[in-house]
């Protein structure tokens, strides 16, 4: 089994390294780690980045999990090939423009490009926000999936993940404590769904709902609540058409061993309990 | 707390409103805002909010069918109040065993502050016994709080300190009254007329807040501001409109500071010091923070 400990980073294509800069400093709140000539880092914690842009196709999207060490690596390229997935070891130079010891990168059964990384950089130095959202961190994704049930065998059994809820037929996964790491959502291709930050409090979520309002980005669902994982969130567009949450108050799971997935009915108030309602993001749909 | 140290009246007990639409204004009341409708006099329409018998009633008396209930520790307060009132030059007129019967208290003094806005200062309004049990699940716990128009804000503090009511934070020349342990139970807001702006009531939490935001957008009820978070008092908002232009707010999450034991802080008139979030009033001025 594949051991994923937490989701380290996402990888980005962008056309306009400039204007994915301003977005994410001027609406996001993130810290600029580094500028690279074709590739822009950019903090949202302890972490040395957790969001990396790079020069190209916004289709090109990676996501990072970080796993225990080189030898849990090596077993996983082995299981993954096994498995029949194409697995690619990366470079050092490669690794070094992930800032990670090692990793492997390949696909998911919807084809989401993976990557499993070992040691990924801490900075010593705190992470200091451009502007004043909240931030505490990158937390999860919401992955694109062509066949959920499929997929979730796949993190559930491949990997580590555990389902913490179920909306119709879509799981939320966790691979610690965390409700939820890994959000899976119906769709007709492969592709990064969401980017979810964390924030300290509902205080921000309501703030940075008026903030981004003011600037004119879209805003695509809430300021609302899950009733899944008890979080408060905004949804907003960002460049490319990149959707990024806010969220706060995510529930932990206990006691791993006697959790047991709740289901919720595929409807509008399983997504928010409050009454928001999305628009403009694509949405899970049940079938 | 001793007896000697609070003021002398405790807390706000009921709104009276004169409204044009009788009909239009209980629905608004029970099926939109959500407080439970019982049954009053012919001419009145009444509701529940909590414990109390009664919190909101309704009628078309334009001469005295508004007023704000504010209830006082005991009769020998009322006495006292009384005089010390009337010391002060302001009208008042002990209500008769008739019109304290419609306001369901034992005895009343009906007052007017120095804009001319209808305080009646109760004792022992009614509770009831049966449990509070709204039409639609807003969350409504209790009436918390009044808004007022002051026409003569020095006049109508000089009113309240009668009372033995303190300002426990100014933003701009809005003044905001410490009654109880709350950070506030009456806020005065500079205006052009008097007048009941809003009538605030307490929702159990912040989720409360953003169902009801999201149930009056659904029902094309205006919002006039929020939801947002009034920094002086730490208090969640939303205010939406109701009848005649009179506001209802939900609120949530006031600071309970406790007895007085620095000045009153000084906020500048901003928007920023009427919402913490950034939540702006539009077209009601005393909410605009002068950007009207």
């Amino acid at each position: 089994m594949i051991n994923l400990r937490d989701v380290s980073y996402v990888r980005l294509g962008s056309p306009d390294l400039e204007s994915a800069e301003t977005f994410a400093t001027s609406c996001l709140g993130l810290q600029v780690a580094e500028r690279g000539k074709k590739a822009l880092y950019l903090r949202s914690d302890e972490r040395s980045h957790t969001l990396c842009y790079t020069e190209g196709d916004p289709a090109d999207q990676s996501v990072g999990f970080e796993i225990e060490d080189e030898a849990s690596l090596q077993q996983a390229a082995t299981t993954l090939e096994s498995l029949g997935h194409h697995v690619e070891a990366g470079s050092a130079e490669e690794a070094q423009k992930r800032k990670v010891r090692a990793f492997i990168g390949f696909r998911d059964p919807s084809g989401n490009h993976i990557e499993l990384v070992v040691r990924p950089e801490r900075n010593g130095r705190r992470y200091f926000a451009t502007r004043d959202a909240g931030i505490t961190g990158f937390s999860h994704i919401g992955l694109n999936s062509t066949d959920p049930a499929r997929d979730e065998r796949f993190w559930t059994q491949v990997c580590n993940a555990r389902v913490s809820d179920r909306i119709g037929d879509i799981p939320l996964m966790r691979v610690s404590a965390i409700h939820h790491t890994i959000a899976l959502v119906r769709a007709t291709h492969a592709g990064i769904q969401h980017v979810n930050h964390q924030v300290q409090t509902s205080d921000d979520v309501l703030r940075s709902y008026y903030f981004l309002s003011e600037r004119r980005v879209p805003i695509v669902f809430g300021p609302g609540r899950h009733p899944t994982s008890g979080a408060r969130f905004l949804y907003f567009k960002g460049p490319d058409g990149m959707v990024f949450e806010y969220s706060v108050g995510v529930d932990e799971v206990a006691d791993d061993a006697s959790h047991q997935p709740r289901q919720f009915g595929f409807e509008p108030s399983s997504l928010c309990m409050w009454g928001s309602k999305p628009a403009g993001m694509e949405l899970p749909t049940d079938r | 707390m001793s007896s000697t140290d609070h003021p002398l009246v405790t807390s706000v007990c009921y709104v009276r409103l004169a409204i044009a639409e009788l009909q239009a204004g209980a629905r608004f009341a029970s099926d939109i805002f959500g407080l439970q409708r019982v049954a009053g006099p012919d001419d009145e329409m009444a509701f529940r909010s909590d414990h109390r018998f009664r919190t909101v009633s309704f009628s078309s008396d334009a001469n005295n069918g508004s007023s704000t209930g504010v209830e006082v520790w005991s009769e020998s307060a009322l006495d006292r109040i009384e005089k010390l009132l009337r010391d002060h030059d302001f009208v008042v007129t002990r209500a008769t065993p008739d019109v304290c019967r419609r306001r369901h208290v034992r005895a009343a003094l009906l007052a007017e502050d120095g804009s001319g806005n209808k305080i009646d200062l109760v004792v022992r309004p009614s509770q009831s016994g049966r449990r509070y049990f709204p039409s639609r699940d807003a969350g409504i716990t209790c009436l918390h709080s009044v808004g007022l128009r002051s026409t003569d804000l020095d006049r109508d503090l000089e009113f309240w300190k009668v009372l033995g009511v303190q300002v426990r934070d100014w933003v701009g020349d809005i003044a905001y009254l410490q009654i109880d342990g709350f950070h506030h139970r009456v806020a005065l807001y500079p205006a052009k007329r008097n007048g009941l702006l809003y009538a605030a009531f307490e929702v159990e939490t912040l989720d409360s807040i953003m169902q009801n935001s999201y149930f009056m957008q659904e029902s094309q009820v205006r919002i006039v501001q929020g939801p947002g978070r009034e920094p002086c008092s730490e208090q969640m908002f939303l205010h939406v409109e109701g009848p005649d232009g009179v506001i209802f707010s939900y609120v949530n999450g006031m600071t309970e500071p406790g007895p007085m034991r620095r000045p009153a802080r000084q906020f500048p008139l901003a928007p920023e010091s009427l919402c913490s979030w950034g939540s702006e009033s539009k077209d009601v001025p005393e909410l605009s923070a002068g950007s009207v």
